[in-house]
């Protein structure tokens, strides 16, 4: 009996030691590429079959920001981004609204066509996109791209706003109404504080999602439209390996705040239940 | 100004075919607190929900102090209502909760704290103002829900089955605060309720709804001692029935024949020998007597079949003649076994005519 305890005892520590260190390897694979890059965007003289770089240096980040013109660059990403998030999440709330409140006739292929250019390889929809844009006279144009990274931003957040607008209680509403609040009223003070975090939340990944495209803004940016994920496959181009490492990391770190933005604030179980209270 | 506070007057409402309001004619008088009670799907819900203005009648008035309010959107009807889930905002703090009715009028912030403070001295949570609905209990956040509806003073209270989230004890603790305060106010209330002992306790008058109808409308006295069909007295309290033909009639009195027993009862108008008639006597009032009982009127010999102690009373089943079992609550300190002969005297029966129903 005390040998079968043991036996499993030890069965649970070895699965344990095993399950930790399967995590560690798993981390390591996911955080080597990010530590390879970090380490060349500060290396010189790394060359051949060196483990490190024998040198350290700021010099490719200033090379990075003057020869790649960043500044320029990231402005170009972060107004894309605003006008994706903005045009997205107006389309979220009111297409949310109608998947999460109304009973709509064929809602199933509404949605799916709503989600069709998540689910479809980005290449074949760019290239649609990028066709109409040209007549359209939409390419090299900051509302341009940004309509293209719509159209996989708007997706996400109609499905964020519908599960938000499908959790509202509809009593909450009524008491609202009851207690005297007209529709705009309601709206102020009740729907949009109990949807907020939902909100939040979609605005936050539809600015990621637009921030880190990079097949849509391939087809329909131009030489005034640079993003950040364009210009570091450009300067891949120009070979120098460094410089392409330092724009690699400083694209990172606005990611890395959002995500840290994203694991603080808005949590996906509590998408709707009030921005105060949560 | 007339008497009337809450007129339904003919209303109707179909879903799909169902009829969930059919012609339904009630009037609640100034001050008083009225029961609408009656088993799920009986249209309850569908005429609060009409009053409150979240659904249309499809035919018939509905009129709140003399105004005929029918077209009038909810916002505009000045009413205050507890929920069942209480529906609190839970976003707002307990005073926000409150002071709700009154931002929305633009009352100035001076005057709402006031208020506030007053409604939450009424429902004893003065210390919980800066409190989110998630941080108090089920009973705490439903006498925010009561604040909240009476802050502002409305002309109508309405509550709909405000204390079927709350476990038992605190349901009867909740029963007496919201008729404490009901009454103090003298405000006139509509309650809406499924549970039979509530309404009683509560009310001043009892509707009881049945598909869509009202089935009875009056005191809860009453409602329990003279229901006017099988359906209000099985929905309230505990009942027997014993179905019998009348044998005669002579004067204010009738002698039903019912599985070969004679029983004595008041005469219906009307009845004449062999109608058929439902007898109907409620567990408490039948006495259990010693089997040596001299023989009398509806006085009957039983048997003892089952027997449950409640506590305070015993609850017995007894077989009655030929097959009929009887459900009999009496005091706890004479008891009786299973298996014993004993006699019932039934010092009073009901009946109506079995057709009616």
């Amino acid at each position: 009996m005390t040998l079968l305890k043991a036996y499993l005892r030890g069965l649970r520590e070895g699965w344990f030691v095993l399950g930790y260190t399967l995590c560690v390897c798993l981390s390591v694979f996911i955080l080597a590429p990010f530590l390879m890059i970090a380490l060349r965007s500060v290396g010189k003289g790394w060359f051949g079959k060196l483990w490190l770089p024998p040198q350290l240096t700021w010099d490719w980040y200033r090379w990075a920001i003057e020869v790649g013109n960043i500044p320029e660059v990231m402005k170009n990403t972060l107004i894309i981004g605003v006008i994706a998030v903005a045009v997205s999440t107006v389309i979220g709330i009111f297409a949310g609204w109608a998947f999460g409140r109304r009973q709509l006739p064929g809602k199933e292929l509404l949605m799916a066509i709503v989600l069709l250019p998540r689910m479809i390889p980005p290449i074949t929809y760019a290239l649609g996109v990028a066709k109409i844009f040209y007549t359209l006279e939409l390419v090299d144009t900051h509302l341009g791209v940004a309509l293209a990274h719509v159209s996989v931003c708007a997706p996400f957040a109609i499905l964020v706003l519908s599960a938000t607008f499908e959790g509202l209680d509809e009593r909450v509403l009524e008491a609202a109404s009851v207690c005297g609040a007209n529709t705009v009223k309601r709206f102020f003070y009740v729907v949009l504080p109990l949807i907020m975090p939902g909100i939040l939340a979609s605005m936050l990944f539809s600015f990621t999602h637009s921030y880190n495209e990079f097949t849509l803004t391939l087809l329909t940016y131009g030489p005034n439209t640079v993003t950040l994920p364009v210009r570091t496959y450009l300067a891949v181009g120009d070979g120098y390996w460094e410089i392409t490492s330092a724009m690699a990391v400083i694209m990172v770190v606005p990611s890395l705040a959002i995500l840290a933005m994203i694991q603080r604030r808005a949590k996906p179980e509590k998408l709707v239940g009030g921005f105060k209270g949560v | 100004m007339s008497d009337a506070m809450i007129e339904f007057r003919e209303v109707t409402k179909r879903y799909a075919g169902l009829v969930a309001n059919d012609r339904l004619s009630l009037t609640i008088r100034r001050g008083e607190l009225m029961t609408l009670l009656g088993p799920s799907g009986c249209g309850k819900t569908t005429a609060l929900r009409c009053l409150t203005g979240t659904i249309r009648p499809d035919a018939g008035r509905i009129l709140l102090d003399g105004r005929d309010v029918t077209e009038v959107a909810t916002h505009q009807r000045e009413l205050g209502m507890v929920f069942q889930n209480f529906a609190l905002f839970p976003h707002m703090t307990v005073r926000d909760n409150v002071g709700f009715p009154l931002m929305i009028r633009n009352l100035r912030k001076e005057a709402r704290a006031t208020r506030v403070q007053e409604a939450l001295r009424l429902v004893r949570l003065e210390g919980y103002a800066e409190h989110y609905p998630r941080q108090l209990s089920g009973g705490q956040q439903q006498r925010v829900g009561l604040a909240r509806a009476l802050v502002y003073r409305p002309k109508v209270l309405l509550l709909d089955e405000p204390l079927s989230n709350l476990d038992a004890k605190l349901r009867e603790e909740m029963r007496f605060e919201i008729k404490e305060v009901v009454t103090r106010l003298g405000i006139t209330a509509m309650y809406v309720t499924h549970d039979q002992a509530e309404a009683l306790a509560l009310s001043d008058r009892v509707a009881i709804m049945n598909r869509g109808r009202l089935q009875q409308l009056g005191t809860p006295e009453e409602i329990y001692e003279t229901p006017n069909s099988r359906f209000v007295a099985e929905f309230i309290g505990l009942s027997n029935f014993l179905e019998g033909r009348v044998a005669s009639v002579r004067g204010a009195t009738m002698t039903v024949t019912a599985s070969g027993l004679s029983i004595h009862t008041p005469s219906l108008p009307e009845v004449a020998p062999g109608h058929k008639v439902l007898l109907f006597v409620r567990p408490n009032e039948i006495e259990i007597l010693p089997a040596a009982t001299p023989a009398d009127t509806n006085v009957f010999p039983a048997r003892v079949e089952k027997t449950t102690y409640l506590g305070d009373t015993m609850d017995y089943r007894l077989m009655l003649g030929e097959g009929v079992e009887l459900r009999v609550q009496a005091d706890a300190r004479h008891r009786y076994g299973a298996g014993e002969s004993v006699r019932l005297r039934w010092p009073r029966v009901r009946s109506w005519r079995a057709n009616e129903e």
